[in-house]
């Protein structure tokens, strides 16, 4: 049985529908993330699992109870909000027991786990500073362990690093990930960056227009996109209807858009035969390196088609160089 | 040019200083000079501040005026958090309203105000026509604004919301995370707002007179009396006034800092 389970919940703000008929389940232990562009209710939606905001209509179910009506602070659900949350009249470690005296723990008891937990996120020699004193990256580390320090049963991840700097934000993906790991946490992340996602999730949900657009592990939904809206989400999809498909390939398709991703496109200078593949011939636009892969912009006519390929693997083309591509149909999506 | 300027705003400066300290420190010459016809004042004396306080009535009238000031202040200090607490929460909408109502005192004049006061509770003798609970109405009345825009501020500076909410899902209720979280964050609002209204208060003369002169002489009544008896006494008791009101702006904001740099260490 599903450890948080919605059932046909629908959120309105006024006459804004913002989550429309969400069914939902999320097995215990997991780092589920809930992606999607802003403005897509993923936030909504886990408010509304934190208590934060009341329901329209439908249920919410943490651990087979119904907690629908029940207040945020006797759902015993910890949360680290995306601006900074911590109290700045309290030390670091004063913030981390502060959910510990809420709960009528022994002041001795709640000091030794509050320096545990700051142990466990790095903050070991920081107990004594006030908010203020802190980086970014390290209010968010306070903030996740005072969020963690009351064991919750699910911890709820809004946007937590998305006011951080790159750098710093992938190391905190990654202990984020190995704390909920070690804990064996039950852990919910909203995110609109589809590469966080991927790097830290069990489960991905694409929400899109306050419905979940696909579920599936990261692998999937990367490789098999259900709809074009999920295809042009991730992983920067050539996505193209049949009329273009028409025009780029010379090629009829009987579906109503074909997607393919820009690295299983092969590109040479002379032309390429290949069965089952849709050709294409073009002219590079502009090139782009990122990081370790160059992305070649080909304008095929006015359609413009996105290639990655790895540096130092293949040939290097220059702005205004003719090109041959294949896609193997195989490896394309129909949807 | 940097410098030419920077010599332009220190002579303007030095020029607003001078400005408000000459009514000062004419009343400080004045009252401890027995004579002062000509330039230089003649016959230093502090026998003028050793009557002063040795007379209980003063003395009386002094500790009058900071009850009266701290009564108000406090009052509506509770009422103003109580009430943003209610509508920041529950009724954001109508903040706008609270807001105009917490704005309505700045256009009543004091006059007008103690003439309303007396007209509506003279006349139907309860525990509101008592002089000095008018008093003190009156005077959370004139703050009201004050105070109100103050704290306000203090909220919008604090993330209140998200602090909030925070503290509610570590199990908090709304209230307890709202005193206990909040309000320590924009004490120093509080503070500020409330040595405003300190000076308010300490300056008024009219809704004092108007409404409780008999009842509650405070040091304002006792100037004017001594206005029209003495004048060196006059300005010994203003001098004095204005040095009451630095102490105690002084002492509040003496231990505010030090709670930061406690903070800081």
């Amino acid at each position: 049985m599903s450890y948080i389970k919605f059932e046909n919940l629908y959120k309105s703000f006024g006459p804004n529908e913002v989550l429309t008929d969400i069914n939902l389940e999320i097995e215990q232990g997991q780092l589920v993330t809930l992606l999607g562009p802003s403005g897509c209710g993923k936030s909504t939606l886990l408010r509304c699992l934190a208590g934060l905001e009341t329901v329209t209509s439908g249920k919410v179910y943490l651990d087979g109870k119904d907690i629908t009506n029940v207040d945020p602070k006797n759902r015993g659900i910890g949360m680290v909000f995306q601006q900074y949350s911590l109290f700045p009249n309290m030390t670091v470690l004063q913030n981390v027991m502060f959910g510990l005296a809420m709960k009528k723990v022994d002041k001795k008891v709640a000091e030794q786990k509050s320096k545990e937990m700051l142990q466990l996120v790095g903050l070991g020699d920081k107990l004594n500073q006030y908010p203020a004193q802190l980086s970014g990256g390290q209010q968010q580390r306070a903030a996740l362990a005072r969020a963690i320090v009351t064991e919750p049963k699910v911890l709820l991840l809004d946007e937590p690093l998305s006011a951080i700097d790159a750098l710093l934000r992938h190391s905190l993906q990654v202990e984020i990930r190995r704390i909920q790991r070690d804990l064996g946490i039950t852990a919910i992340f909203v995110t609109h960056d589809q590469e966080e996602a991927m790097v830290m999730s069990d489960m991905i949900h694409l929400m899109y227009n306050g419905q979940i657009e696909q579920s599936a592990s990261p692998t999937e939904l990367y490789t098999k996109p259900r709809t074009s809206f999920v295809a042009s989400f991730i992983g920067h999809y050539n996505l193209f209807d049949a009329a273009t498909m028409k025009k780029l390939t010379g090629e009829d398709v009987e579906c109503e858009n074909v997607a393919f991703r820009p690295e299983i496109i092969e590109i040479s200078k002379k032309p390429i035969e290949k069965e089952d593949a849709f050709l294409m011939k073009g002219t590079i636009n502009v090139s782009l390196p990122h990081g370790n892969i160059i992305r070649y912009a080909v304008m095929c006519g006015d359609i413009q088609v996105d290639v990655d390929e790895l540096f130092g693997q293949s040939e290097l083309f220059e702005s205004g160089d003719e090109v041959y591509m294949a896609v193997k149909k195989s490896e394309c999506i129909f949807l | 040019m940097t410098k030419k300027t920077d010599k332009g705003s220190t002579i303007v400066i030095l020029l607003i200083i001078i400005y408000l300290l000459i009514p000062l420190v004419v009343s400080i010459i004045y009252s401890m000079f027995s004579n002062w016809t000509g330039i230089v004042p003649q016959g230093f004396t502090l026998k003028t501040y050793a009557t002063l306080f040795q007379d209980h009535e003063f003395l009386a009238s002094l500790g009058r005026t900071i009850l009266i000031a701290i009564v108000p202040i406090v009052l509506t200090i509770i009422l103003v958090l109580l009430a943003l607490f209610v509508t920041v929460i529950y009724f954001p909408k109508l903040e706008k309203y609270v807001q105009i109502i917490c704005m309505i005192p700045y256009t009543i004049q004091g006059v007008i105000l103690s003439v309303s006061i007396l007209s509506l509770y003279v006349a139907n003798p309860t525990f509101l026509s008592n002089r000095i609970i008018m008093l003190i109405g009156a005077y959370c009345i004139i703050i009201l604004p004050y105070i109100y825009q103050g704290i306000r501020n203090g909220m919008r500076a604090v993330n209140m919301p998200v602090l909030l909410e925070a503290a509610e899902m570590l199990g908090a209720s709304r209230i307890y995370a709202f005193f206990r979280v909040i309000v320590p964050n924009i004490l120093s609002a509080i503070v500020v707002s409330s040595l405003l209204a300190v000076g308010i208060i300490f300056g008024d003369y009219v809704l004092v007179r108007n409404l409780a002169s008999s009842a509650w002489p405070n040091v304002q009544i006792y100037l004017y009396q001594a206005m029209k008896s003495d004048s060196m006494k006059s300005s010994a008791v203003f001098v004095v006034i204005m040095a009451v009101t630095f102490l105690i702006a002084a002492i509040v904001l003496y231990l505010q800092s030090r709670e930061k740099k406690g903070k800081k260490h």
